[in-house]
């Protein structure tokens, strides 16, 4: 199913890719605006942009969650429109909004999508048991989620992503909310994944995170991306040293205000 | 994605059943969804049932003893026939007279009992006009303190001439705010018969001797043919469709909330959207596991109902003639169509609670709807509703018309395969209402306001998620 010949190193490929919301008070609204997007396998791609700027929306229509109105977009060879439960079992996709059942254990959690996954029982009960050592789960594998610190849930929540060992992950924001201990961790998993041959498309506000991690960065705005590439591609296009500088000037010129910008294009639900 | 360890992706029914299983569970795990659908069956009935005969049972001994008395009074003292302060102090109903006194003369009571349905006839107060026979009744308080005057009655008989020269009249006064002067008044008006026959029976007696040409035959009272589970049957057909059609609402209502706005409320909405199965299963496996609740939230209803009952019940000397059975087989005939009736169910009320964005917003949604299901049902059970063929069709009505008529063993072939038909077509079209509704994307991404206008606008959002 995947595509191997052309763009063969492309996991995640969007072109023109455009979502508009109907907002009873609004009317329509365009959180993505023909977005061109590439991600190849392997990659740690950051995804920067003002809130209200079509983050969310991006990664949202990547996951299947919201379905684009214009425009293709695939993942792993597969179109996110035509056929997006193949994408979606070959996807592991974390967020704010992506929360635990919190009446089930770590154990169960793990177990439920294991099992719609397709996992044979043996290899469902291995690869529990290897995640539950791997990510320092076991002391709290029965409890319900529910009774867990956020940092666990954190834990809880990555081992329920990469169950499936997907060939892509798609993370929002993954480090909103957490601790450093609880951030540092996730650092940690995300670097851990490039050497896992993973595509790992993450936004965030944390420039710092950018710089850390990312092979390749792209500043989204007003549901467009202003500019793709690696921070020294980034920089040399600007004329600016620190990415906080890159991402300020490439928003200058992507539109008049950036703070209008950014109160003006959130709502709806989408940003 | 590797392919190891890999069996196929389950069906679109396993995946169906997964998600029901694991709704079904952590819905039960929820403290209010238990609490309405397994621990308040299983407690409140027989607690309700026990309270209910033990306030009976109370209630009763309270008026068998409360002790009340009679003001005997009249215009003329030659009114008064004689025995009837007598007959009206003597309880006709007691087999042992232990209640029976008159002011003045020896009390008889019932050591073991004490005095039961004791009406004391105070001493005759005539002559006396009506007036003053109203002031002597009025000069008593609703709580009569034990140091009383004695003289103070709680009705007064009063006994007056007829102004056009024929029968004389008897009036009893009584004060309805007073339980004791009700309880009194009861009595003065279940003595007064026997007393006016025994005297009619004398004066006849006088005459000619044959006293049986006055009343040829003896009134017994009417016998109840109906063998006794067919009774019990009868009873049952008019409780039972009204207590599962608001069984079924109220098991699958806290569910419906739980697994449709809930899940926004906790943020887990996305995660089961995220889940690797057709959106088809994932919706299908909630209403089938609100529908689970609805069935085991009845089931348990109906069982602790029917135990209650058949246990408590025979606590009451007064309903152990009627024999209460469970009807197997009328169960096992409605039961398809109980089926059908809990998918239609859970289906509007899982359609409906996605439409909220919080778990208080989906119950207040959830309370009109339940009072459409409600209301229906109510005008089924009214007594002499018969099903039709054009009720067969009305939704609600039909399913306990159709129980009622198999409760008493009635064949309604034609009825039973009208609203068998009706109730599948409706809950498939339910069933298919609320898979799209659950599937509109607007409910993703709709922010935490509400009005009508956001309900709205849900509704005819032109996405939905697949």
């Amino acid at each position: 199913m995947s595509v191997e010949s052309g763009a063969e190193s492309l996991a995640i490929e969007a072109v023109g890719l455009r979502k508009v919301f109907v907002d009873p008070r609004r009317g329509a609204v365009e959180a993505l605006c023909g977005l061109d997007l590439d991600c190849r396998r392997g990659e740690i791609y950051g995804l920067l942009g003002p809130n209200g700027a079509g983050k969310t929306t991006t990664l949202r229509v990547l996951a299947t969650l919201l379905a684009p109105t214009s425009g293709t977009a695939r993942v792993d060879g597969i179109d996110v429109a035509t056929d997006p439960l193949e994408v979606r079992r070959r996807i592991g996709f974390l967020s704010g909004t992506t929360g635990l059942y919190p009446r089930l254990s770590p154990r169960e959690t793990l177990s439920y999508f294991g099992r719609l996954h397709g996992l044979e029982p043996e290899e469902l009960q291995r690869r529990t048991e290897a995640i539950l050592d791997r990510f320092g789960m076991r002391e709290y594998a029965d409890a319900r989620c529910e009774s867990l610190s956020t940092g666990q849930r954190q834990r809880v929540s990555i081992a329920r992503a990469v169950l499936h060992d997907p060939p892509v992950l798609i993370l929002d924001e993954p480090t909103t909310g957490l601790d450093v201990l609880a951030s540092s961790a996730m650092i940690e998993f995300i670097e851990s994944r490039r050497a896992a041959g993973t595509c790992v498309l993450f936004s965030t506000h944390v420039l710092s995170e950018a710089e850390r991690l990312c092979d390749r960065i792209g500043v989204i705005f007003r549901g467009r991306l202003l500019a793709a590439g690696t921070l020294p591609e980034l920089s040399q296009r600007t004329g600016k040293r620190w990415l906080a500088d890159v991402f300020l000037e490439l928003v200058r010129r992507g539109g008049p205000d950036p703070a209008s910008a950014s109160s003006a294009g959130e709502g709806g639900g989408a940003s | 994605m590797t392919g190891s360890g890999r069996s196929a992706e389950p069906s679109l029914f396993a995946a169906t059943l997964l998600v029901a299983r694991k709704e079904l569970v952590t819905s039960f795990r929820d403290r209010q969804t238990t609490l309405y659908t397994l621990v308040l069956p299983i407690v409140l009935y027989p607690f309700l049932f026990w309270c209910m005969i033990q306030a009976s049972l109370f209630l009763e001994g309270r008026r068998e003893h409360t002790e009340t008395r009679l003001g005997l009074a009249a215009r003329e003292s030659d009114l008064v026939p004689p025995g009837l302060a007598e007959s009206l102090a003597r309880d006709p109903h007691a087999v042992n007279q232990a209640g029976a006194s008159i002011q003045g003369s020896e009390p008889r009571a019932d050591p073991a009992h004490g005095e039961l349905n004791s009406l004391s006839v105070l001493p005759l107060r005539a002559p006396l006009s009506l007036g003053e026979a109203c002031a002597w009744l009025a000069r008593r308080t609703g709580s009569r303190p034990a140091s009383a005057a004695i003289e103070e009655p709680d009705a007064v008989l009063y006994l007056s001439p007829a102004e056009d020269g024929g029968r004389g009249r008897a009036e009893v006064f009584y004060d309805s705010s007073s339980t004791r002067s009700r309880i009194a008044l009861a009595r003065v008006q279940s003595r007064m018969p026997v007393f006016v026959r025994d005297l009619r029976a004398r004066a006849a007696a006088e005459v000619d001797p044959n006293v049986g040409a006055l009343e040829p035959f003896r009134r017994d009272p009417p016998r109840n043919v109906a063998p006794q589970p067919a009774m019990g049957a009868y009873i049952l057909s008019y409780i039972l469709p009204l207590l599962f059609v608001i069984m079924a609402v109220m098991g699958a209502f806290f569910p419906a909330v739980d697994l449709t706005c809930g899940e926004r409320e906790r943020k887990t909405a996305e995660t089961t959207l995220l889940l690797p199965v057709p959106r088809t299963a994932v919706h299908l496996g909630k209403i089938l596991a609100v529908c689970a609740a609805a069935l085991i939230a009845t089931g348990l209803n109906l069982s602790a109902l029917a135990l209650s009952a058949e246990h408590l019940l025979r606590m009451l000397p007064a309903n152990s003639t009627v024999q209460v059975d469970v009807p197997v087989r009328a169960l096992l005939q409605v039961a398809p169509l109980l089926l059908l009736f809990a998918f239609f169910v859970s289906s509007v009320l899982t359609g409906v609670a996605a439409l909220a964005r919080t778990f208080k917003e989906g119950q207040a949604l959830l309370g009109p709807v339940q009072i459409l299901f409600v209301l229906p049902a109510l005008a089924g059970a009214l007594p002499g509703v018969q099903l039709t063929p054009l009720l067969a069709s009305i939704p609600v009505v039909n399913v306990v018309l159709c129980f009622r008529g198999l409760l008493r063993g009635e064949p309604m072939p034609l009825e039973y395969g009208i609203t068998a038909a009706s109730l599948g077509a409706l809950s498939i079209a339910a069933i298919g209402l609320s898979l799209w509704t659950l599937s509109r994307e607007a409910l993703l991404v709709s922010g935490s306001e509400s009005s009508w206008r956001d309900l709205l606008g849900i509704l005819r959002s032109p996405g939905s998620t697949r």
